[in-house]
């Protein structure tokens, strides 16, 4: 059913629904949510990395003025279950823990006791008097100190640091390596980061005695995952736990899942029998609210002379800090990087390895494009091939990348490749650019003492994936649920699993289903986040799905409403369904403005008189999966100037060449492009989650840990690519891509400023750039 | 230990006895329920507390409620004019300026001192007026754009 004459909104940068609220300071996030009786709590947590408790003395803090309770791990016994990751993985290690630390601390920032006050002033305060005692243990940095069995395990019931290792091979890796000309070698150190949600994460439980009821406010990007872990580990009855998000100020993957202080704040609310809020601080967010991203990749190519790529062997090792995540455990997103390492490349044999560590560290999660760790590697590979081989990185990227003839093909790793066009993005790249102009401006600038560089990098991403990505990883995710709703005066609710933190899905599922059915976008409410309400998901937000799966859910849930409407209108009218449209929220005879009735009126006559029948309401659940492509794309390419006296290095110039498919609302996809070319920026320049040899956290304030601000971050072109139209649903996500393509593209700027000197270790702080100049002027 | 707060916020006249520690920033957001000004790091940097202070910006994380006695003070949410948008926020709106909307109030406190003062900035002058503010979200250039077309729109 073809929507014939209504407004088309999909496709405009129509304005933000969302903006109506945030421009005029009406959001509602966690902090703003105040119940009738609300304690405050705060989390004493460690300071030192590793040791044994001796004691926690309590009794002092719990007499100050307005201190309610001090929790800890022996006030949650019979409260709060052991924790554990659910999923069975062979061979990785699942010790159990406990929401609060019990004998043992195991990070700087574990959480020892939760101080619960009549304000948050007055729990800072106890928390001061709050005396605990440690017996320091050695503490477990480095992923070289994890592997060393003299060094203590943190947890003793699985005895080791090495939580997990594979070896496996694709294709026939033996056989490439020995007709190679010859083999290429690349290595990088890719350091620790934080999210860095400008909110950070946070709850408000509210128990009511009686019902038993248990809502928890907390700005979580998959609401219905965080229920579930709360009903299982607190042992309360899903039927009576609600998880309600109020406006969500970021999060990139750190508010995906269930956290140790969700269950301590939940726990304290039902022994205590009155709301409790906590909200976490700047500190703690840096320290404990998890970290990512420190990974070393060890990556060989088998390469002919022309820069053929014959295969890869690649070692990967991974540092999950300490407390595995329980949804989504550290080796997923190794498992995803092992998938997507080949990546748009014809690429068809592999040697993979994977060691998975735990330290003295946060816990290691998702941060968008958590397995980023592939195109980062691989794309610096590249520009070594190029080099080693005196080839132009532009023409080994050309030589080795797929062409859409060659599609629909399998990736070495299993999915399927359809429709993927990045040798299209990576001509127009380097058209939009002049690049050849370039190499002529570099080696005129070079003369007189400047150093300019340009890196390439091009990647695709599972945005959502193919049918057959997720179970390739071992992993798999079904389709995504909607609801839509016809309400008694005409408008449309349309619910959705989506957990939205700036992403804009109120504005652009509504533009989906406002013009699906033929209505104003006013007309159309978008409603998330209360697991009372919406469809399940596991999901939520994450893993750039929501383009597609969000949207075409929406549609298919929509388009059945307008179906039933048209139908019932049909019988009313006695008319052929067929000849009748929805034109600006009205019910009509095709091309006759004046007929039929408004869609107020159709659903209060439904809505009274329930027609006979099993169909009886204008109420539509569609489950949506995902449709063949699914890969999002592009190539980034990153220009730029480093000063040869202080190492600083500048970004004159950023250009993005995506394809996503269709766009729904440009402007927010190239906010999406660009949010995460930022956050892929600090990630090559100057982010760092530093600890230091004991295992103290030394970057817990914004003056330690730098996330640049509009000085840092360039103006940053983006233009779209079409690639071949796959599917009605033709949006793919976006939110990841930039993230993960422009560690890259920095990386190879930098190493091309050098004359290709090897760049190995992140962040390219100014210290580290002149080391790296040194080293360039020695070989030259 | 307590104190009155008597102060002027959007206009309106308030006094209060508050806890002499309470920083400007729980005052304006728990005594006047007025929490379109966020917390977003609590020690100064970030930049999302951000309000104007007899017309200066001021990081009201950094200040306590008691400083702020006898003087003006101005918030995200006195930016709109009889509930119409003003030029600013129409100008963020139609920039799609910021997505999640935590570090929105110290962007727009923070434009609105920078456009009071230098009516026709260029976009390094702007970049410059907010390099104290963090958003994690947009990588800024849409927060410059905005910023840009609002110096437009109120010389119109």
């Amino acid at each position: 059913m073809s929507s014939v004459g209504a407004a088309r909104f999909v496709g405009q940068s129509v304005v933000r629904v969302e903006d109506g609220r945030i421009l005029t300071g009406r959001g509602r996030y966690m902090d703003d949510i105040v119940l009738p009786g609300m304690l405050e709590g705060v989390f004493l947590r460690s300071d030192v990395g590793h040791a044994r408790i001796a004691s926690v003395d309590a009794e002092h803090a719990r007499s100050m003025p307005g201190v309610v309770a001090v929790i800890t791990a022996a006030e949650l016994e019979g409260a709060v279950f052991p924790v554990q990751v659910p999923a069975e993985i062979p061979n990785y290690l699942r010790p159990v823990f406990h929401a609060l630390a019990d004998d043992k601390v195991r990070y700087a920032g574990d959480p020892v006791a939760l101080i619960v006050a009549e304000s948050r002033y007055l729990a800072e305060d106890a928390r001061d008097a709050v005396e605990v005692e440690y017996e320091p243990l050695e503490a477990v940095v480095t992923m070289e100190q994890a592997a060393d069995p003299a060094l203590p395990a943190l947890f003793e019931d699985v005895g080791s640091n090495v939580f997990y290792t594979e070896a496996m091979n694709f294709g026939e890796p033996d056989a490439a390596f020995a007709q190679a000309d010859r083999v290429v070698t690349a290595m990088i150190d890719s350091a620790r980061v934080t999210h860095v949600p400008m909110e950070g994460r946070g709850g408000v439980a509210d128990y009511r005695i009686g019902t038993d009821e248990l809502t928890y406010h907390a700005g979580s990007q998959a609401p219905h995952a965080l229920r579930q872990g709360l009903s299982g580990l607190l042992g309360h009855p899903a039927d009576r736990l609600r998880v309600v998000i109020p406006d969500i100020g970021g999060a990139f993957g750190q508010k995906a899942g269930l956290c140790r202080e969700d269950l301590v704040v939940c726990a304290a609310a039902k022994l205590l029998g009155r709301p409790v809020k906590w909200v976490e601080d700047r500190v703690e967010n840096l320290a404990a609210a998890g970290q990512a991203r420190e990974e070393t990749i060890e990556i060989a190519a088998a390469v002919k002379d022309d820069g053929t790529i014959l295969a890869l062997d690649v070692k990967m090792r991974l540092n999950q800090g300490a407390y595995p995540l329980l949804g989504t455990p550290a080796p997923l997103f190794a498992w995803i990087a092992r998938t997507m390492i080949g990546n748009a490349y014809r690429i068809d044999s592999m040697r993979w390895s994977l060691d998975v560590y735990a330290t003295n560290k946060a816990s290691y999660g998702a941060y968008r494009g958590p397995w980023a760790a592939e195109t980062l590697a691989r794309e610096i590979l590249i520009d070594r091939i190029a080099h080693d081989l005196d080839l132009d990185p532009v023409d080994v990227r050309r030589r080795n990348l797929l062409t859409l003839d060659e599609q629909p093909c399998k990736m070495m790793s299993g999915p399927t490749i359809e429709g993927v066009a990045m040798l299209g993005t990576l001509e127009r790249a380097a058209e939009l650019v002049d690049y050849d102009g370039f190499r002529e401006e570099q080696r005129r600038a070079r003369e007189q003492g400047r150093l300019l560089g340009i890196g390439f990098s091009t990647y695709i991403e599972p945005a959502p994936g193919p049918p057959d990505f997720w179970a390739a990883i071992g992993f798999p995710i079904g389709g995504e649920r909607a609801v839509a709703r016809l309400e008694p005066d005409g408008h449309l609710t349309v619910m959705t699993t989506q957990a939205p933190h700036g992403q804009s899905h109120e504005t652009t599922i509504a533009q989906v289903a406002a013009t699906e059915f033929g209505v104003p976008m006013s007309h159309v409410r978008v409603l998330y986040g209360d697991t009372s309400a919406v469809p399940y998901s596991f999901m939520g937000t994450g893993g750039s799905r929501s383009a597609t799966m969000a949207s075409g859910s929406a549609l298919h849930a929509t388009r059945a409403v307008k179906e039933k409407a048209l139908a019932y209108a049909g019988n009313m009218l006695e008319i052929s369904p067929d000849d009748l449209e929805i034109v600006e929220a009205r019910v009509r005879v095709k091309g006759d403005p004046d007929s039929g009735m408004g869609l107020g009126e159709l659903a209060q006559a439904v809505y009274f008189i329930p027609p006979e029948g099993e169909e009886n309401d204008l109420r539509s659940a569609a489950l949506f999966d995902a449709p063949p492509g699914g890969f999002s794309g592009g190539t980034h390419i990153c220009f730029v100037e480093i000063d040869p006296e202080t190492g600083i290095v500048r970004i004159p110039r950023y250009e993005v060449v995506e394809d996503c498919g269709s766009l729904i609302n440009p402007a927010v996809v190239d906010g999406q492009v660009r949010g995460g070319v930022a956050q892929g920026i600090g990630i090559a320049l100057y982010e760092h989650a530093r600890y230091n040899d004991e295992g103290t956290f030394v970057s817990s304030t914004f003056l330690d840990y730098l996330v640049p601000t509009a000085m840092e971050i360039p103006t940053i072109g983006v233009e779209h690519f079409q690639s071949p139209v796959m599917d009605e649903v033709n949006y793919r996500g976006v939110g990841e891509g930039g993230t993960i393509a422009a560690p890259a593209a920095v990386l190879n700027a930098v190493s091309d400023a050098l004359g290709g000197t090897r760049v190995e270790q992140l962040p390219l702080t100014p210290d580290r750039v002149m080391a790296l100049i040194d080293a360039a002027n020695g070989a030259a | 230990m307590s104190v009155e707060v008597t102060v002027t916020v959007n206009g309106e006249y308030h006094s209060a006895v508050v806890d002499t520690r309470q920083t400007l920033a729980d005052f304006l957001r728990q005594e006047l329920g007025l929490t379109g000004t966020h917390l977003g790091c609590e020690h100064g940097v970030c930049g999302s507390c951000t309000v104007l202070v007899d017309g200066a910006s001021a990081r009201s994380c950094l200040m306590l409620a008691a400083q702020a006695t006898g003087t003006e003070i101005t918030t995200i949410e006195g930016l709109a004019v009889d509930g119409e948008l003003n030029e600013l926020q129409q100008a963020m709106r139609d920039n799609h300026g910021f997505q999640c909307g935590f570090c929105t109030p110290g962007f727009m406190m923070t434009a609105t001192e920078l456009l009071r003062e230098n009516p026709y900035p260029s976009e390094a002058e702007v970049r410059e007026a907010i390099s104290g503010n963090i958003c994690r979200c947009t990588g800024y250039q849409s927060i410059v754009n905005g910023i840009m077309q609002a110096a437009e729109l109120i010389h119109e």
